[in-house]
């Protein structure tokens, strides 16, 4: 069954595996944008997204009222619940070990799906976007706008941030932070500065990415939130510090998983890729340094 | 920051103005228990609202995970409301106390063991899971719990002794969609997709590939992880081998993305599609939009949504008076309001104490019991498993984006059946 593959079957998928990539390489940049400047793995990252998604669809789309103001409520809100943790809760954990500090952020984001779940009480719906009815042939491969969206945003995002970091003042800060936090601290670097700066990237990311996951995936605050699960492997790829590794890995573990299905007696396990190739990064890593809560050491 | 946070009020004033219609109900829902006093009631009972000592009741829903899979749990928990609004038993209210055990298997098991230990349930009754039946089983037949489930999913709920459900299952369901492809269409080829769930996608599937084999027709299966968003390779991969017909044996939740993903990929017509009765449900045609109009088959485990025989009525006017804003109108509604009703019909028939051996004895002894929802009479019976409900219809959805009825009721070829078709030949079980 492997060698009756075409090239065509191959070239079919690797089109529908950029699109998956796109998505898992967005969420990833937001929690790697996030954990360099803070040391906050945000595990509520998903949940805050949801959240953006199911107001748009709930409050401003389905009771026909001006969807404009619908996107920026969901942004509005995607920022004000990242800078409410980062901001109110995070500070608090700051001196905890990494796990405490993660599971900080998971408790944050199960209350938040706790809420949508009261809030929204679920049932089956879908989130239409404009640009759903756009569409390019690739490869014999339909691909809407919102799809493209995410991948071409992915890689806006890692050249901006990229940019931001390496010419801005802030920018610096949050670098000095992701190499040494205590001795940014001590020779002073506006550490309060530089982590709201990385909330509210972390909050916009996840606002966005939020509303065209819902679009292209499931609109459903569970499977929302946790989409962070497959986000980590790639972000593990790019060691929690590296944007561009981050995007590559992201795209990597979306076109592996896609290609799989072209073997359809290994298909069924290709849901694996994530915990494989997040593994393998970490056992390769293991040779010259480590990966960790605490990020790569050397 | 100012602009900010002027922002952000707004965002939420926005919000909090939106969801006034439908975040005050009560957990209770008993307003209709006043005005039915006396009167004539959907539920059995008439009378003033009741009093006396409860009687508890459990029940596990799936309802927080990959889907809400808590329907059935809502359509008994209605009829238990308008039970205990008319009058309960002999004056003695139901007490449903429902668990949710979030897909979760060890949740499942903790969830069983508060109701049946802690709680000292008589019997569970209206449960909708996909995790519960294998876990639980055990314990219901090592404390005599008897079970009359809402909606059953995985194999184990028709394959314990201390179970049985008001619905057909998946499996049957997807009989159902299957042979009427093969039928109507002249389908020979199938692509079922579904989830890797153990005892759930591969059993169902399976099951679609033995009976394709003795039919000549070739089906092959798909199975996915629920919470993987690589819909298109599903889609992509289903339509690979040109197949005649493609059935989405999903819950709807899931069926959503991946007909949008089908629909994105114009592939409406590359094979016939159709699913079960989890895509039978108030507004899922509108949901999934006009691109499935005359395009897409349902099979049914219980009887139409707007039938109008007595108990269907009866169904709707209880969800209507009891039911909470929101509550699907599904089957897996009706099946939840069908055994809340069995249960009930069954205590009201007891002589003596209510306790859990004489509800169970009273439960296993029902060897038919007619409702207009199903195609032929429900019974619990003395067998080692139970599925007395392996017969149904198909709808459509028309041209016009509503249910359609296109076959009455069938019974369906599963060869798994046959231990149940003797058991009910020899025993005189059901209808």
């Amino acid at each position: 069954m492997i060698f009756a593959v075409t090239g065509q079957d191959l070239l079919t998928f690797l089109v529908t595996g950029l699109t998956l990539g796109g998505i898992y390489s967005l969420s990833a940049l937001g929690l790697v944008v996030v954990y360099r400047a803070t040391g906050v793995l945000n595990f509520a990252q998903g949940a805050i997204g949801a959240v953006a998604a199911l107001t748009l669809a709930n409050e401003f789309l389905e009771k026909d009222r001006p969807a404009i103001l619908g996107y920026l409520a969901a942004i509005v809100i995607a920022l004000g619940l990242s800078l409410f943790y980062g901001l109110v809760i995070a500070p608090r954990l700051a001196h905890r070990d990494p796990v405490v500090r993660a599971m900080g952020a998971l408790g944050f984001g199960l209350s938040i799906l706790g809420f949508a779940g009261w809030r929204w009480t679920a049932r089956v719906q879908k989130l239409s976007l404009p640009t759903d009815d756009v569409r390019f042939r690739i490869a014999d491969v339909n691909v809407t706008l919102t799809r493209t969206i995410v991948v071409v945003l992915a890689v806006l995002v890692t050249v901006a941030i990229t940019a931001f970091l390496t010419r801005t003042r802030v920018g610096l800060s949050m670098r000095a932070l992701a190499n040494d936090r205590e001795l940014s601290s001590m020779i002073g670097v506006d550490v309060r500065r530089a982590e709201t700066t990385a909330w509210l990237l972390g909050g916009a990311i996840a606002g966005v990415s939020g509303v065209l996951f819902g679009a292209t995936k499931q609109l459903d605050a569970a499977s929302l939130t946790f989409l962070v699960i497959p986000a980590i492997a790639a972000a593990v790829v790019g060691q929690l510090r590296s944007l561009w590794w981050t995007l590559a890995g992201g795209m990597l573990i979306g076109v592996i998983e896609s290609e799989l299905t072209n073997f359809r007696s290994i298909s069924p396990y290709k849901d694996l890729t994530q915990l494989a190739v997040g593994a393998g990064v970490i056992l390769l890593l293991q040779r010259s340094r480590s990966v960790s809560f605490e990020g790569a050491q050397r | 920051m100012l602009w900010f946070a002027v922002l952000m009020g707004l965002a939420l004033f926005a919000a909090a103005c939106g969801g006034d219609d439908d975040g005050g109900d009560s957990a209770d829902g008993g307003d209709g228990g006043e005005s039915a006093s006396g009167g004539d009631t959907p539920c059995l009972v008439s009378g003033d609202e009741a009093t006396g000592d409860p009687i508890k009741v459990g029940s596990i829903q799936s309802e927080t995970g990959p889907d809400d899979f808590s329907s059935a749990g809502q359509g008994a928990k209605a009829f238990f409301e308008c039970v205990n609004a008319n009058g309960g038993i002999d004056g003695r209210p139901i007490e449903y106390l429902i668990e949710d055990d979030q897909w979760n298997p060890e949740v499942a098991g903790q969830s069983a063991a508060k109701l049946v230990n802690d709680e000292e349930v008589v019997a569970m009754v209206g449960s909708s899971s996909f995790v519960e039946c294998g876990v639980n089983s055990p314990l219901y037949e090592s404390e005599g719990v008897i079970a009359v489930y809402g909606t059953g999913v995985p194999r184990e709920c028709f394959f314990s002794k201390n179970i049985s459900a008001t619905n057909a299952g998946p499996r049957i369901s997807s009989f159902g969609v299957a042979e009427y492809m093969v039928s109507e269409y002249g389908a020979e080829s199938l692509v079922c997709i579904s989830q890797n769930i153990p005892n759930t996608g591969e059993w169902v599937c399976t099951g679609l590939e033995t009976w394709g084999e003795s039919v000549g027709v070739s089906v092959r299966t798909i199975l996915h992880d629920p919470a993987n968003p690589d819909f298109i390779s599903i889609v992509q991969d289903a339509v690979s081998d040109s197949p005649d017909g493609i059935i989405v044996m999903e819950p709807a939740g899931l069926a959503v993305p991946i007909l949008a993903v089908a629909e994105e990929q114009d592939l409406g017509d590359a094979a016939h599609w159709g699913g079960p009765t989890s895509l039978y449900l108030d507004g899922f045609p509108e949901t999934i939009g006009d691109y499935w109009n005359g395009r897409f088959d349902v099979q049914i485990e219980l009887t139409e949504i707007g039938a109008d025989t007595p108990d269907n009525q009866a169904w709707l006017q209880t969800m209507e008076t009891y039911g909470e804003t929101g509550d699907p109108i599904d089957t897996f509604s009706q099946g939840g309001w069908l055994s809340a009703k069995i249960f009930t019909d069954t205590l009201l028939s007891m002589d003596g104490d209510i306790t859990r051996d004489a509800v169970f004895d009273a439960v296993q002894g029902i060897s038919g019991y007619p409702s207009d929802l199903n195609c032929g009479d429900w019974y619990f019976g003395p067998g080692d498993r139970h599925n007395s409900n392996h017969a149904g219809r198909v709808v459509t959805i028309n041209d016009a984006g509503e249910y359609e009825l296109v076959e009455d009721c069938k019974e369906y070829a599963d060869p798994e059946l046959a231990d149940i078709l003797e058991l009910e030949a020899s025993e005189g079980l059901g209808g």
